[in-house]
């Protein structure tokens, strides 16, 4: 009996090693759960500190968790399923798809729980379809940021500017990027229709992906006039590979996000500009107005939190008054 | 360690037992028991039928998979395309029954058959044209899921019919459909591994392919219906996580293989063919599911359940080694 007694003790003894890093939760009344896709990534980090310093103010108990990465759709449906066993009052959740999280969402408003969209990737539609509604949406304006950032390339080149400009998607199938591309594109024809979206191609979120792209590009389009990436690390993927064919001072790059990497790089003058979200200040509004929801106010539908394009005028004069929640 | 002795009585009949009759570890269940009481004790939120049924709603895909991962690591092969087709299936399933518009049970079939195409291909392929296990599943991982992106265009394909959304929303008796369906699927292979003719030929298989030719069993035909299977289960799991969300998505079953694989060696399966069950599979998933719901519930962060997840199968497999090791020095 002895000898396996010891073995499962030292089974026991390495998961009790692996569970050290939980301490034991007791259930809080008026909790709030907040579901984000991934911590993985500075927008999401500035995003849940939002939170924390959102609930520290309204006095309120929250706790967040996150799935493994931005593409784990199961996992993080199953994470809020477990979430809903703490019976939160309010559940805010930055689903990976517009439907990965139906079934949560459903069982959540049939416990009279309120469901808030952090980020904006519900779709009305499906929604309305299910029968789920949300007590609020709050997000930044996706299509107005990829509009910023033609704003922004014309401004620097000039409306009768002429050449080919290369359009770097996120990830297939996802809203978010779709929505920035889109918004880009449809806002340079309007102000610069000369110059053309040669390309329009998916880079996965990922900088090593965007880099590729832009080599291949160039090739074809040695006269690249400018590039629009739907998030910062592949801006900055772009930059890398544009810095490396010697054309850093021909192709103006522009990013979405305004992560510290890109405020580091625009400072250092290589990207050109990055439309900053603010996700900061996302997370603090929306701890803020479900805390107002449940207090039986009424709350806009759709809450937009405004982007700013960031350059390096802007960032060295340092006056502009969002730049605080820049983070 | 000291060395153990014989010891009669009622420990040694759990051992024989165990592991002569019902084929698996029973350090994975002492495990499972132990993980779920230490749980329980820290979070009040872990014992109740409703956190249960949560547990195994959370582990029916990759219960599913690892059940076909058994079977194929059982017989000394391996299929790395799972989750893939895993993803392909329930984009299938979809695109018939929304774009076509065809009735429920032909979408449902449609999961279950692109699954079996990709596993019946890769069988062909690893028994026809002499490639490796492992090069041709993880070739099919990449053309499933590429597939799975084009037919879907890389977006969710929402809005099936209610039969298929009953499939995996539904709760007969309480209990929701995708833990029905899983529960039965693993009853079915448990039997037919331990006690068919089918069964044995595939640990035959994997012990030994000469003698299991010798024996007179067709391997390369028994290898092929094997991997049909496997993508027939991949095909299942699909369609239900398909059914839960209402959708197909082309990135649903990412790197599922991996972790399936996981749940069938923690449960006692030879990486090298030749032993396995599915009960043990079964308790391997589960070990996975208490230790991913148990930290969710103490809401400790996902990487963490990484490193646990980790750590367990190494652990299990360094266990399973020092008793083979004991063994064979006595």
């Amino acid at each position: 009996m002895q000898p396996f007694v010891a073995k499962i003790n030292r089974f026991t003894l390495t998961l009790g090693v692996a569970m050290a890093f939980a301490a034991p939760a007791i259930a809080e009344d008026g909790e709030y759960g907040v579901l984000m896709k991934t911590l993985a990534n500075p927008f999401w980090g500035a995003m849940s500190q939002g939170v924390e310093d959102g609930a520290k103010e309204a006095g309120v108990k929250y706790f967040l968790q996150a799935a493994e990465s931005d593409q784990a759709a199961e996992p993080q449906l199953n994470l809020c399923n477990t979430m809903l066993e703490r019976k939160p009052v309010a559940m805010i959740t930055a689903a990976i798809n517009s439907t990965n999280l139906l079934p949560c969402l459903k069982a959540a408003q049939d416990a009279g729980i309120k469901v808030v969209d952090l980020d904006g990737n519900l779709d009305q539609a499906v929604l309305d379809k299910e029968g789920i509604k949300i007590t609020f949406r709050i997000g930044s304006d996706n299509v107005a940021a990829g509009g910023q950032g033609a704003d922004y390339l014309v401004e620097k080149l000039g409306k009768d500017a002429k050449g080919p400009v290369l359009v770097i998607e996120g990830l297939s199938g996802n809203v978010t990027g779709q929505r920035r591309a889109q918004g880009f594109a449809a806002r340079l024809k309007e102000l610069a229709p000369g110059l053309e979206v040669v390309a329009s191609l998916p880079g996965d979120w990922d900088r090593g992906k965007a880099a590729s792209i832009t080599n291949d590009i160039l090739t074809r389009n040695p006269d690249l006039v400018g590039i629009f990436a739907a998030n910062d690390g592949m801006a900055l993927g772009a930059v890398e590979a544009v810095y490396a064919a010697g054309k850093g001072d021909q192709v103006t790059i522009i990013g979405v996000d305004g992560n510290s990497d890109a405020v580091k790089s625009i400072k250092d003058g290589r990207l050109n500009a990055s439309v900053a979200q603010l996700p900061y200040l996302v997370g603090k509004q929306a701890v803020e107005n479900v805390k107002k929801a449940i207090a039986g106010e009424s709350i806009t539908a759709d809450i937009a939190v405004p982007t700013l394009v960031l350059t390096k005028d802007v960032l060295d004069a340092g006056k502009e008054p969002m730049l605080q929640y820049v983070k | 360690m000291t060395h153990e002795t014989a010891q009669p009585g009622l420990w040694a009949w759990a051992q024989r037992t165990s592991v002569e009759q019902l084929h698996i570890r029973l350090e994975s269940f002492i495990v499972l028991i132990v993980l779920s009481t230490v749980m329980a004790v820290l979070s009040p939120f872990f014992l109740s039928l409703s956190n249960f049924l949560n547990i195994l709603l959370a582990t029916s895909t990759i219960g599913v998979l690892a059940i076909a991962a058994t079977y194929v690591i059982g017989s000394g092969g391996l299929d790395l395309s799972l989750g893939s087709v895993m993803g392909l299936s329930g984009v299938a399933g979809a695109y018939v029954a929304v774009n076509l518009g065809a009735p429920s049970p032909i979408g449902l079939a449609a999961c279950i058959l692109a699954g079996a195409a990709a596993g019946y291909v890769n069988g062909q392929l690893i028994t026809r044209a002499f490639v490796p296990a492992f090069i041709v599943t993880l070739g099919m991982l990449g053309l499933a899921r590429g597939l799975a992106l084009v037919i879907s265009d890389g977006r969710v394909i929402y809005g099936l019919p209610a039969v298929m959304v009953y499939v995996g929303q539904g709760r007969p008796l309480g209990i929701p459909m995708p833990v029905i369906i899983f529960v039965v699927t693993a009853i079915v292979a448990h039997c037919v591994l331990a006690y068919s003719k089918f069964g044995r030929h595939t640990m035959a298989l994997g012990d030994s392919e000469s003698a299991a030719r010798a024996a007179g069993i067709r391997v390369e035909r028994h290898r092929r219906v094997l991997y049909t299977l496997s993508g027939a289960l991949a095909g299942l799991a699909g369609m239900l996580f398909m059914a839960r969300i209402n959708s197909g998505d082309p990135t649903a079953g990412l790197n599922y293989e991996l972790t399936a694989i996981t749940a069938a060696i923690i449960g006692g399966t030879n990486l090298f063919g030749g032993r396995g069950s599915i009960l043990g599979t079964m308790i391997g998933a589960l070990i996975m599911g208490v230790l991913q719901n148990g930290l969710n519930l103490l809401a400790v962060q996902s990487y963490y359940q990484q490193m646990a997840i980790g750590a367990v199968l190494i652990l299990a497999v360094f266990i399973d080694q020092y008793q083979v090791r004991k063994e064979s020095r006595v």
